[in-house]
């Protein structure tokens, strides 16, 4: 049986289907998970899509992290269970303290949306492993607070324990040490404001390409779970 | 019945690009001498009980909780005396102001002498507003 991959899906989640599309491209089993149900149904990952939970009131993610589900998501997470945040999902990763730092209004009030140069920083997170270290890819942003920031001491310890898994090669944003995504210290979490569930197939990916450098996000994590 | 304020700001350290439009913008119509503009959000709680530091130290908790982000913003706390201090009058809106002195750490004690002032003469709300968030307010911790 594949391995099964939750998509939980919040009032004003956008993407949760295209995750649980790209889910289902590389043969894993996807799961779609609801706010409102703690269950998490024998999932083997879980997946926090981008999109506007709750409306983003009173900040992004902070409501959403309150939600029943997620009170079993950040349990899981902390026995090792693989979790993804994107966008959204990494802004309620952070409120959630799942991750460290906060993610804020861009630089400039812009909402950007746009095809991003990335370099990949690290490939030893559940999520990160079919990349190369350094490899450059090619993933879409959408979002108008993605402006990563954290204390000194904290990107100090981010960048000393290899938890800084992708980097903007033309920082977007202002976001901090331009810090496109990060990892928790057991390699589990990873959060991740551009959307590799946008860059899984010809037709949709980057134009004109390369279409699909977001795969290897799904095809990391099928490995990983197959593996164990 | 005690209402509660909570006001919500960006730490200082942290750049405000919504700050910054509003203060690009204000010129442009005319005002000058801008030196700094920065945007927040207000939090207006009604409590039932009454106006003492058990309904602040409950204000206090949702805010680290939930109404701010203790990693980017930092918060006060302080009873809005348009409710709190209209319907009871002097020392009623004192004495809890005086039970915050006693919990924070960092309040300004000099400011208090203009708390008692504010509150027993016939001063505008806005400027016992003004005087007793001085004189209550407490700093979100880190």
């Amino acid at each position: 049986m594949s391995p099964r991959i939750g998509v939980v899906t919040f009032p004003g989640s956008q993407d949760d289907q295209d995750a649980l599309r790209a889910v289902a491209l590389v043969g894993a089993g996807p799961v779609p998970l609801w706010h409102r149900d703690p269950e998490l149904h024998d999932v083997d990952a879980v997946i926090l899509p981008g999109g506007f939970s709750y409306g983003d009131y009173l900040r992004a993610g902070a409501i959403a992290r309150f939600s029943p589900v997620m009170e079993s998501v950040i349990a899981g997470a902390r026995d090792g269970l693989p979790v993804l945040g994107i966008c959204n999902g990494f802004q309620v990763l952070c409120e959630s303290h799942l991750l460290p730092g906060a993610l804020i209004r861009n630089g400039g009030m812009l909402f950007i949306n746009r095809d991003e140069r990335l370099r990949v920083e690290s490939d030893r997170t559940a999520w990160t492993r079919d990349y190369a270290v350094g490899q450059e890819i090619v993933i879409p942003i959408k979002n108008g607070e993605g402006r990563y920031t954290a204390d000194e001491r904290t990107l100090d310890q981010l960048e000393a324990e290899g938890r800084v898994i992708a980097r903007y090669l033309d920082n977007p944003n202002g976001s901090a040490r331009d810090i496109a995504g990060i990892a928790n210290a057991a390699g589990n979490v990873v959060g991740l404001m551009p959307h590799p569930e946008h860059a899984v197939e010809a037709l949709t990916g980057p134009y004109p390409g390369p279409a699909t450098d977001g795969l290897p996000f799904f095809t990391s994590i099928l490995k990983q779970l197959v593996a164990a | 019945m005690a209402r509660v304020v909570v006001d919500v700001m960006l730490k200082p350290e942290i750049l405000d690009p919504q700050g910054q439009a509003v203060q690009r913008a204000l010129p442009r119509l005319g005002f000058d001498g801008i030196v700094d503009v920065r945007q927040g959000k207000r939090f207006e709680i009604e409590l039932d009980g009454p106006a003492d530091e058990a309904a602040l130290a409950k204000a206090r908790e949702m805010a680290e909780k939930l109404l701010a982000n203790t990693v980017i913003e930092e918060f006060t706390v302080a009873f809005d005396p348009a409710l709190t201090g209209a319907a009871t009058t002097g020392t009623a809106a004192t004495t809890p102001l005086t039970a915050v002195h006693g919990a924070a750490a960092d309040s300004a004690s000099s400011d208090s002498a203009s708390s008692d002032s504010a509150s027993s003469d016939s001063a505008s709300a806005d400027a016992m507003a003004d005087s007793m968030r001085l004189a209550g307010a407490e700093q979100g911790s880190d």
